[in-house]
């Protein structure tokens, strides 16, 4: 029997402007060298429950408290913060903000530091060297890749010896690669010097590899505490709090939704399905080219187009290089690939924000360099990353009207309003339109930003990464969103490091490395092509995988694609 | 020539922001830097008093090309050198000239020379410290002189997040062209074109304001997790940090040369 | 059972919030104004200085004194100190001014819907920090030139310069971006952006005429009176008295920082009584 690390018993807490409580008389006990993802929708109490382990609740955000955490066995309210915080380390969600240094050593020793350590530095520097970035010591923050910052922060955490890490999102916060990169590490930490690990996770694939338990949060309560294998095969209990297992495991659920288990990793769906039957496609639609019927308009044209900054040290930087291309009017694009690899650029190069040093673009064949962002910006609209820098209004409404407003007289505002109102009835915004973008929820935050995109009436949308850092409910809703702008937008470009949302929504795909082109064709080939994407350090779906493996062909590009073309295996068990 | 053309570009031409970013990053070891940030910081406050005891242009000149010796060989901003030049010779120029049609003589002429002349000393000793004290060093300095220790704390905070601040201002910026309305028109001087521009700057601070008060608030609860309020009154933390700052031969010699260059031209 | 903790450096947290929130705010607002060109014609410069509604606004939603403290030392920090052009000494009577302005106008505001108090307060902080800053400078030359009096046209010369420029100043920093948007956005920001720091909004006192803390403001006025006089003494008083003019030749002149510290301890005490009493009592109101 393990020892146990925290134990909470009795725990409820109600924030100070609200009515319900955001936890509820929460009983819960997580062992000590153990691994623990927590789970649950939005508003479920995930970050409340680890603030009160790290007594952030309530030495720092009052509100009324009810029961007993103990970590270590001390309970929470004994203790001042900074006792706390040399057991328990916090990462953020919003990581970037707690690195509050100049360079990365400085920030990874501030916490020793401040805590009066001697041998500071040293603590600093066996952090870094812990996690392999030793190189990173002298460095800027801002210089670095958001991976490399939630490595940092990550390294601001051990250095002050902590027996339990919690880590709030990291892999809605990463790329795919980072993500990756990032729990490697923490399963170091965790099996090699015995640190209790917590995350707060929505990605399943990620929870199925790398964790040992698991715990459900619903609405301010601890469903239960299972181990991970348990935890991913009670499907009901989760699919019901829109919560989805590992790819591999929905399908099987969905193929047979009464097994008593299912399989989690690709590997361990190969041998599950080895048994079943393929079926070939009902429609074999999938040559991917379209039909050719009609002539392809171009849209977007690149020609030799290139891109180099100076940096700092009169070096120049290479961010795009050679990139020619076509697009066509009527297109649903995505542009994957790695954090710099230069998605986010060439998308902006399209809007006329950034020009070229050399090449030429045209969009309906005019020059992106002879014409003012604004005048473009009838034509193509950009939806930023982060769509807080596109709530410049103080409500949605306004902010969807904004580009309109700016573009007829008052008069005709009446008549703009209906076709606004269209819009914010067809994205769902009816109840949050007069809010202020930055309080609604982050999937909330992407709709908005899509439905200001839409207003504008472009022919062109340009989407920046519209699935990163939302969850997986969220990500959901974004999705869904997606298949409103079919009817009002012609060409649609996402750039995205989403493998899935690619592999499910576009019809074409352009793979970036390093600035360039590494390949651009239609959806199934590029996924089909597996050491392409290894290539690029991208990772296909699951199910791309397990069809491949199974030599469906053609594969798989979605879980549905696939469900329909397996015959049931209710007598295959694993 | 069109003042206002340049307006747009100085914003986002990134050899501006380079220029920027090269005088607050860039590391370029010189002379002054391997310096005690402390004895810099005093020999500033010698140099910065001194030229207010004279009146003689001889000795102020003295003091002048002394001080502009020790800025040659800093890695001062050339580009904010002129400007200072710029600006102190400018404004003397323009009460000299109105002094003239005033009807004053040449006295006004020479005198505002020895007043430019001291005006000058004093920016260049602050420039010359200055800008070879990396802010991490200074507020080092500032927290051994027995500054409170958020002061110390915000001099290096703000190191870390103006490129960030920078770079989202010019973001949301681009927000606003994106979904804007550039005048077609751009009237005398573009002045309408300069409206609209400005117009959209002082817009661009309320996302601003609104999106870093949200981030600030965990910033606060990560010091409280780092333990910075639990250091900022405990003494032992500070003498801890402080410790690497020490006062070399060097920073002795450097010093007191520079004094008795000062006592020399007092005494000639 | 419910477990009470005591409030532990709740308000200090608070502090350093408000501290950090205005410092980077008005650092980045003051290094984007140097970044946009001006137009120099020696002491007059047509340009934006600052974006000085944004530490305004900011100052009238929270009242507080960190707040105010902020605003100086950002624009010290972002825009002089990283820029490489930092003043050294000559940013202490900034730092001052523009907190005792900032701290005052915030303080002024009763009501934060009520524009005319708003204006009133946002012009007050400006007036306050330029008007001040003006006579300051006019002071240093006048000090930094021998017989400065005996020259003839150049007090008016330097007089009338400096006048214009804070004319021109008003015009542009004071009205076009200070007045004009602290109206726009002081009413925006209230009540939306206390909320995402964690904090309550400003109680409004509905119907509170504007709040001129008298002693406050009397107490600046004092400092800065005991400046002038004290820079009135060393620059004139003494040629009269021919005291020891060997002496002064040589080290007359330093007296220009006695005004300076003597100000900024009356500063700093006068605020501190502010606080404290939090502007009751002898307040007058109008």
């Amino acid at each position: 029997m393990s020892e146990s690390i925290i134990r909470i018993e009795g725990l409820s807490f109600v924030y100070p402007a609200n009515e319900r409580p955001s936890l509820d008389n929460i009983d819960l006990e997580i062992n000590k060298g153990d691994f623990v993802s927590i789970i649950g929708g939005n508003g479920s109490g995930k970050t409340t429950l680890c603030k009160c382990i790290n007594g952030i609740i309530p030495h720092f955000i009052a509100g009324d408290f009810y029961g007993e955490v103990k970590v270590c066995g001390v309970d929470t309210l004994d203790m001042p913060v900074s006792t706390l915080a040399q057991r328990v380390s916090y990462i953020y969600q919003d990581f970037e903000s707690q690195l509050v240094r100049p360079t990365v050593l400085d920030d990874v020793t501030f916490g020793p530091l401040n805590f009066g350590m001697k041998d500071y530095h040293q603590k600093g520097m066996e952090a870094l060297r812990m996690l392999d970035i030793e190189g990173l010591k002298d460095r800027f923050i801002w210089e670095l890749s958001g991976g490399q910052k939630h490595l940092t922060a990550l390294a601001g955490a051990l250095s002050v010896k902590p027996d339990i890490i919690i880590i709030d999102e990291p892999a809605a916060q990463l790329d795919p690669y980072n993500a990756v990169a990032i729990y490697r590490r923490l399963k170091i930490l965790n099996e090699s010097f015995g640190i209790t690990v917590i995350t707060i996770e929505h990605n399943t694939e990620l929870i199925a590899e790398y964790c040992n338990s698991v715990i459900l949060m619903d609405a301010g309560r601890a469903v239960w505490i299972k181990p991970v294998r348990d935890a991913l095969n009670a499907v009901n209990d989760l699919v019901k709090r829109n919560i989805y297992p590992p790819q591999v495991s929905q399908a099987a659920w969905r193929i047979s939704p009464n097994m008593p288990s299912y399989p989690l990793t690709v590997g361990e769906a190969e041998k599950y399905f080895a048994a079943a039957r393929i079926q070939c496609p009902v429609e074999s639609n999938d040559c991917g080219l379209g039909d050719d019927a009609h002539m392809p308009h171009p849209a977007i044209e690149f020609k030799d187009v290139s891109l180099w900054f100076r940096s700092l040290t009169e070096t120049t930087k290479n961010v795009l290089k050679d990139i020619s291309l076509s697009i066509n009017e009527g297109e649903n694009v995505a542009i994957v690939g790695n954090n710099g690899a230069g998605k986010s650029t060439l998308l902006k190069m399209i809007t006329g924000v950034i020009k070229p040093k050399g090449g030429h673009i045209t969009v309906y064949g005019t020059e992106t360099a002879e014409i003012m962002p604004e005048e473009l910006s009838s034509t193509v609209a950009y939806i930023y990353q982060n769509p807080e820098e596109m709530f410049i209004e103080d409500s949605i409404r306004k902010d969807i009207s904004y580009f309109l407003k700016t573009r007829h007289k008052a008069h005709e505002y009446e008549v703009l309003d209906y076709f606004i109102n269209d819009i914010i009835k067809s994205f769902g915004l009816e109840d949050l339109q007069h809010k202020d973008g930055r309080m609604l929820s982050g999937g909330q935050q992407r709709r908005a930003s899509l439905a200001i995109g839409v207003a504008m009436q472009p022919k062109i949308l340009l989407l920046d990464e519209p699935t990163g850092s939302l969850d997986i409910e969220s990500r959901r809703e974004m999705v869904n969103s997606l298949e409103l702008l079919k009817d009002r937008v012609k060409t649609v470009i996402i750039a995205t490091h989403d493998m899935s949302l690619a592999a499910e929504w576009a019809d074409r795909v352009i793979v970036m490395k390093d600035g360039r082109i590494i390949a651009d064709g239609d959806t199934r080939s590029i996924f089909d092509d597996i050491t392409l994407l290894d290539q690029c350090h991208l990772k296909p779906p699951q199910i791309v995988e397990l069809s491949k493996r199974l030599n469906m062909r053609p594969i798989a590009l979605s879980i549905d694609e696939f469900t329909s073309r397996i015959s049931s295996i209710d007598e295959v068990m694993i | 020539m069109n003042p206002f053309k340049g307006m747009l570009d100085k914003i986002n031409v990134e050899s501006v922001e380079l220029e920027l970013m090269r005088t607050a990053y860039g590391s370029t070891t010189t002379l002054l830097s391997k310096l005690d940030p402390r004895i810099l910081m005093v020999w500033y406050l010698i140099f910065a008093f001194a030229p207010w005891f004279f009146f003689d242009s001889a000795k102020l000149l003295s003091i002048f090309a002394f001080v502009t010796v020790i800025t040659a060989i800093s890695k001062a901003n050339k580009l904010v050198l002129f400007l200072l030049c710029l600006g102190i010779i400018g404004q003397m120029a323009c009460y000299a000239i109105v002094a003239y049609f005033l009807g004053g003589n040449m006295a006004a002429l020479a005198a505002l020379l020895t007043l430019t002349l001291k005006l000058a000393t004093i920016s260049l000793a602050s420039i010359a410290v200055f800008s070879n004290i990396d802010p991490e060093r200074f507020s080092d300095a500032l927290l051994s002189f027995g500054a409170p220790a958020q002061l110390a704390f915000s001099i290096s905070y703000g190191y870390r997040v103006i490129p960030v601040m920078v770079e989202e201002y010019k973001d949301i910026m681009l927000s606003f062209r994106l979904r804007g309305h550039a005048p077609s028109k751009k009237g005398f001087l573009s002045w309408r074109y300069a409206y609209y521009l400005l117009k959209i700057a002082v817009l661009a601070f309320y996302p601003l304001i609104l999106n870093t008060a949200k981030r600030i608030r965990t910033t606060i609860e990560a010091l409280e997790t780092k333990g910075f309020s639990y250091a900022m009154n405990n003494n032992d933390v500070k003498r801890l940090k402080l410790s690497y700052l020490k006062i070399k031969a060097a920073d002795i010699i450097f010093l007191l040369v520079s004094i008795l260059i000062l006592i020399a031209i007092i005494l000639i | 059972m419910e477990r009470v903790l005591r409030p532990e450096r709740k308000n200090s947290s608070k502090d350093l919030m408000l501290f950090i929130l205005v410092l980077a705010l008005s650092g980045i607002e003051n290094l984007i104004a140097e970044v946009l060109p001006e137009f120099q014609l020696g002491p007059i410069e047509v340009g934006i200085s600052s974006f000085i509604f944004v530490p305004i606004v900011l100052c009238i939603l929270f009242d507080s004194f960190w707040a105010a403290l902020a605003a100086p030392i950002g624009e010290l920090v972002f825009a002089d100190l990283i820029l490489g052009e930092f003043g050294g000494l000559g940013e202490f009577e900034e730092v001052i001014l523009l907190t005792m302005g900032l701290y005052i106008a915030g303080k002024m505001v009763k009501d934060v819907t009520n524009r005319k108090q708003i204006a009133a307060a946002a012009l007050f902080a400006f007036i306050f920090q330029d008007l001040i800053g003006t006579f300051i400078d006019m002071t240093k030359v006048w000090v930094g030139i021998e017989d400065f009096e005996a020259i003839s046209g150049l007090p008016e010369s330097v007089f009338a310069l400096e006048m214009i420029d804070f004319l021109v100043e008003f015009a542009v920093t004071g009205i076009i971006f200070g007045l004009i948007p602290t109206l726009y956005f002081a009413p925006r920001l209230y009540g939306k952006i206390e909320p995402l720091l964690g904090i309550k909004p400003r109680l409004i006192e509905k119907g509170a005429a504007l709040n001129v803390p008298i002693r406050l403001i009397g107490g600046a006025i004092i400092a800065v009176i005991a400046a002038a006089a004290v820079s009135m003494l060393s620059g004139a008083g003494f040629n009269i008295i021919e005291w020891e003019p060997e002496f002064l030749d040589q080290f007359g002149q330093w007296y220009i920082w006695v005004p300076i510290t003597i100000a900024a301890i009356v500063a700093i005490v006068v605020i501190w009584l502010g606080k404290s009493n939090n502007g009751e009592g002898q307040d007058i109101n109008v």
